[in-house]
């Protein structure tokens, strides 16, 4: 009997002395293991476009920035993929006619110049010298050409399909040159020019339809941008290798990886051990992080809003064909009572509580970092529980039985109580005190909120085009082109499913058709501040705060960011990857 | 009966549980709201057309059961169950890539992780239990269950969490992920020298968390078989305490755990989801997740299927290793 225990027990003690050596036995002791470094290529000049840091020094070559995900990319093809894990890639792997900066403003990338021709329709693009596919073959405005009609003639192109619509011809009369003519003006070009990613003819010809293409892996993603891929682990990282001689922007570093971390915790974790160097830490960390000495946090712009959807479709609007039931509670299409929600809404609260600060109160469907499409001339709904009140008792919902809840004018079988939902998956985090906040604040003026939340993909089917809902919250991540949310509240697009409200103004349909077609930009703002009026006053949405981006960067492993402090935060895009070099 | 007639009536209940769970996959996921062409993760700033585009490609225009206009077998049922029989999963449709090669590279991680976890947990639950039920009311039993128990309630994330922060940290090892991105290993054993390091913390989280269950029920299948009349017999002999344990008890004592170790292992392939989750190891668990939030119907099909054929395998096992252990059951 003493002989089972004892074995029993060493047992044990040898399992785990098994474990903890494997601990101590790594061979670079405490620390994470440091990944091998590609070979570099012996190309130290510094690029003109990379302005050296801050010491005034020739910026170092060489390093690996490793950067933390929360999730993987979709698909390595351009129409197969729908996530921005998926698109941080191809922007670095891929070159696009022209770019947007940090201040949302276009500028060059593989076109060194262009110019649109006196009826707007016919854009001419002058490509740079000199510029290469990843395999060693030279690039031509013949890929470009090929590039924008194959995907306008495919069926489907995942989000990239739509910048190439009402293309009418391609010319290129010679090798640099590229003439892009469209059926009518689009005032949206920077996107479009933006978003298409020229892809390598002698690679995607072989192609015959959609089909085939959208089922092309494109593991060795052949592009021209300064990084090329290296290696790539499905769900766990992909490795790219900055291409040293690049025409435009070669990089400092020799490499970048992304790679994946399911939770966020893991991910500031590794960030603090040194096992990655960059990372987008959840708000509750912020001020943790900040106190590291060797972690640097930049909180900056996001093209993304937040919105609280109000169901305001008229029955007469009902896209019953498309499986509309269009259920929402009466009193969401009056819009005095919008504007007393709006009054009753305290947008700092939710900044203060879900955003810890981080965020500025929202007001339109142009963020602010849309630069000067966005109207700051609006002056919001001011929250005020009294204003709310006073103007719900002159509409005439009154609590006429006293159980704190308001009722519809003349009707008092229906209470001004509402279906509240939101993507429970999406809000993981936050969702619940959302919830309550906007409870309480409604409660306030007596209306009641019934949550129910639900995962996204239920939300889809009974938001749009069904129509069968009260309130949502929700969000959206803009385009760079500022009207690419407006056309969201639109007419035309209640049958789609995009719509989200049922919201139909045909003052508003038309400045939107008149902003597509104008080129002139002082014109074109001048229409997209109009729209975002009218959107204020008749209050389809709430729009509580735009969420700012935040990330935090190992500062004793790279320098020489660039952060405009008005513009948009992006340090694991293609402007800061190309110009970060390694501290010495 | 004799045995091979209860082999094959085992074998046939599994092949028809596979058919039964091959049908229900396919209804399962269709019955829940949503639509795969625009759903969570996809844009919804989709056009009308390119969602259409979408639906044709992945076969979502056709009906669902029996084709009413053309060819009557040209619906979705029967283009999943005729693929099937051929041996194709299809393509996945958040990955654009075949089922079947997500499955066997999530498959692979995951059975690494998870066999050298329950391993690990049956072995050590097993001893514990043995030597808590053979030490009955001493100090060391009533540790051994209050450790059992306390780790069985254990929340995986949280222990988890917690052996993140604590080995990364005080031991330098991976936050997380199955091999180090990037580097060029020398030899076959540095890699996998690499690849254990990695897995250390999310195994030993599951030895853990699995361990409790193995414990509690070998004590308590051991003291019931202690307490029967031959051990008595046995010990009237004049036998060993390690005969007595090792030839009497502990034989008759093994049939529930048999049960048990099957079941779990059967569950394998399903993963063990939030430790991949807080590991971010790249396994089936996580790609099940993911792939329902997706609405990836052909992928949930296909890893419903896996995770159902092995569980019935594992059943199947336990059902003929039980037979050979007590000859009664047969009958």
């Amino acid at each position: 009997m003493s002989r089972l225990r004892a074995s029993g027990a060493a047992w044990i003690i040898l399992l785990i002395a098994a474990l903890l050596a494997g601990c101590g036995g790594t061979p670079s002791g405490g620390g994470a293991t440091q990944p091998t470094t590609a070979p570099g290529s012996g190309a130290t000049a510094a690029p003109e476009s990379t302005a050296p840091p801050a010491s005034g020094q020739t910026p170092a070559t060489g390093g690996v920035l490793r950067v933390a995900r929360t999730a993987a990319p979709d698909s390595l093809n351009p129409g197969a993929a729908y996530l921005s894990e998926a698109f941080d890639l191809f922007v670095l792997v891929y070159d696009t006619l022209i770019t947007t900066d940090l201040l949302n403003q276009p500028q060059p990338q593989l076109a060194k110049e262009w110019s649109v021709s006196d009826d707007q329709r016919s854009w001419t693009f002058k490509l740079h010298e000199g510029a290469m596919w990843h395999d060693g073959k030279p690039l031509t405005a013949e890929d470009v050409a090929f590039t924008f009609n194959m995907i306008k003639e495919f069926d489907s192109f995942a989000l990239i399909k739509d910048f190439t619509t009402s293309v009418e011809t391609i010319e290129t009369p010679d090798p640099t040159t590229v003439i892009i003519t469209f059926e009518q003006p689009v005032a949206n070009w920077v996107e479009r020019f933006n978003g298409v990613f020229i892809l390598p003819k002698h690679v995607w010809e072989q192609f015959p339809d959609t089909a085939t293409a959208l089922e092309f892996e494109n593991r060795e993603m052949i592009g021209s941008g300064p990084f090329k891929m290296v290696e790539y682990r499905q769900g766990e990282f992909t490795r790219l290798a900055a291409v040293k001689d690049h025409y435009l922007d070669p990089p400092n570093i020799d490499e970048v990886i992304f790679r994946v971390f399911t939770n966020d915790d893991a991910a500031v974790q590794a960030l603090r051990a040194g096992e990655v160097d960059l990372a987008s830490p959840p708000n509750t960390v912020i001020r943790a992080l900040q106190s590291e000495a060797s972690i640097k946090v930049e909180i900056g712009n996001a093209l993304s809003l937040s919105d609280i959807i109000l169901n305001v479709t008229d029955p007469e609007n009902c896209p019953t064909e498309a499986g509309g039931k269009c259920t929402g509670h009466p009193a969401l299409r009056d819009v005095r009572f919008r504007q007393a929600l709006a009054h009753a809404t305290d947008k700092q609260q939710f900044i203060d509580v879900l955003l810890l600060g981080l965020g500025e109160p929202g007001i339109s469907l142009v963020t602010p970092g849309h630069g000067e499409a966005f109207n700051d001339n609006l002056q919001d709904y001011a929250y005020d529980v009294a204003r709310a009140n006073q103007i719900l008792d002159e509409a005439g919902y009154v609590d006429s039985n006293g159980d704190g809840v308001r009722e519809m004018p003349g009707d008092p079988a229906t209470p001004l109580k509402l279906r509240f939902t939101y993507p429970s998956d999406q809000y993981a985090g936050d969702g619940p005190r959302f919830s309550d906040l906007l409870s309480g604040m409604w409660k306030q003026i007596g209306v009641e909120l019934a949550v129910q939340p639900f995962d996204a993909d239920t939300v889809t089917s009974i938001c749009c085009p069904t129509f069968d809902f009260d309130v949502i919250r929700w969000g959206w991540g803009a385009g760079p082109d500022p009207a690419s949310l407006l056309y969201i509240t639109t007419t035309e697009q209640i049958p789609t499913g995009i719509s989200e409200t049922g919201y139909s103004n045909p003052e508003y349909d038309a400045l939107f058709v008149e902003q597509g077609k104008t080129v002139d930009e002082a014109k074109r703002i001048e229409l997209l501040h109009k729209m975002q009026e009218i959107l204020l006053r008749d209050v389809p949405y709430i729009i509580p705060y735009y969420p700012q981006n935040v990330e935090a960067y190992r500062s004793d492993r790279f320098q020489g960011w660039l952060i405009e402090p008005d513009g948009l935060l992006s340090l694991s895009g293609r402007i800061n990857l190309t110009r970060v070099s390694a501290v010495q | 009966m004799e045995r091979s007639d209860y082999v094959i009536r085992r074998l046939g209940w599994a092949i028809f549980t596979i058919f039964f769970v091959v049908t229900l996959n396919f209804f399962l996921f269709r019955v829940l709201p949503g639509d795969p062409a625009k759903s969570g993760a996809r844009d919804p700033r989709l056009t009308r057309e390119a969602q259409e585009a979408i639906r044709v490609r992945f076969g979502l225009d056709k009906p669902l059961l029996i084709n009413m206009t053309g060819d009557p077998f040209d619906s979705q049922f029967f283009r999943y169950f005729g693929n099937l029989v051929r041996g194709d999963l299809g393509m996945s449709y958040n990955f654009s890539r075949p089922v079947a090669d997500l499955l066997r590279e999530r498959l692979v991680n995951t059975v690494l992780l998870v066999m050298v976890g329950q391993t690990l947990a049956i072995l050590i639950g097993l001893a514990l239990g043995i030597v808590a039920a053979w030490r009955r009311g001493t100090a060391l039993d009533a540790a051994a269950l209050v450790f059992g128990l306390f780790t069985w309630a254990l929340p995986t994330f949280f222990l988890g969490i917690i052996l993140l922060i604590v080995g990364s940290t005080l031991f330098g090892l991976p936050v997380g992920g199955i091999r180090t991105p990037g580097a060029a290993y020398a030899s076959f054993w540095d890699e996998w020298f690499d690849i254990g390091r990695h897995m250390l913390l999310p195994s030993l989280t599951l030895t853990i968390i699995f361990l409790g269950e193995f414990l509690l029920i070998m004590r308590s299948s051991l003291l019931e078989t202690l307490g029967d009349d031959y051990i008595l017999t046995a010990r009237a002999k004049g036998l060993s305490d390690a005969r007595i344990l090792l030839d009497h008890a502990l034989k008759n004592a093994l049939l529930p755990v048999v049960t048990i170790i099957a079941l779990t292992l059967g569950f394998t392939v399903a993963g063990a989801l939030q430790t991949e989750a807080v590991f971010s190891w790249p396994g089936l668990g996580s790609a099940i997740v993911e792939a329902v939030s997706r609405r990836d119907y052909p992928m949930l099909q296909g890893a419903f299927l896996l995770i159902a054929v092995s569980v019935v395998l594992a059943n199947l096992a336990a059902d003929l290793v039980y037979s050979w252990l007590d000859p009664r059951v047969k009958n």
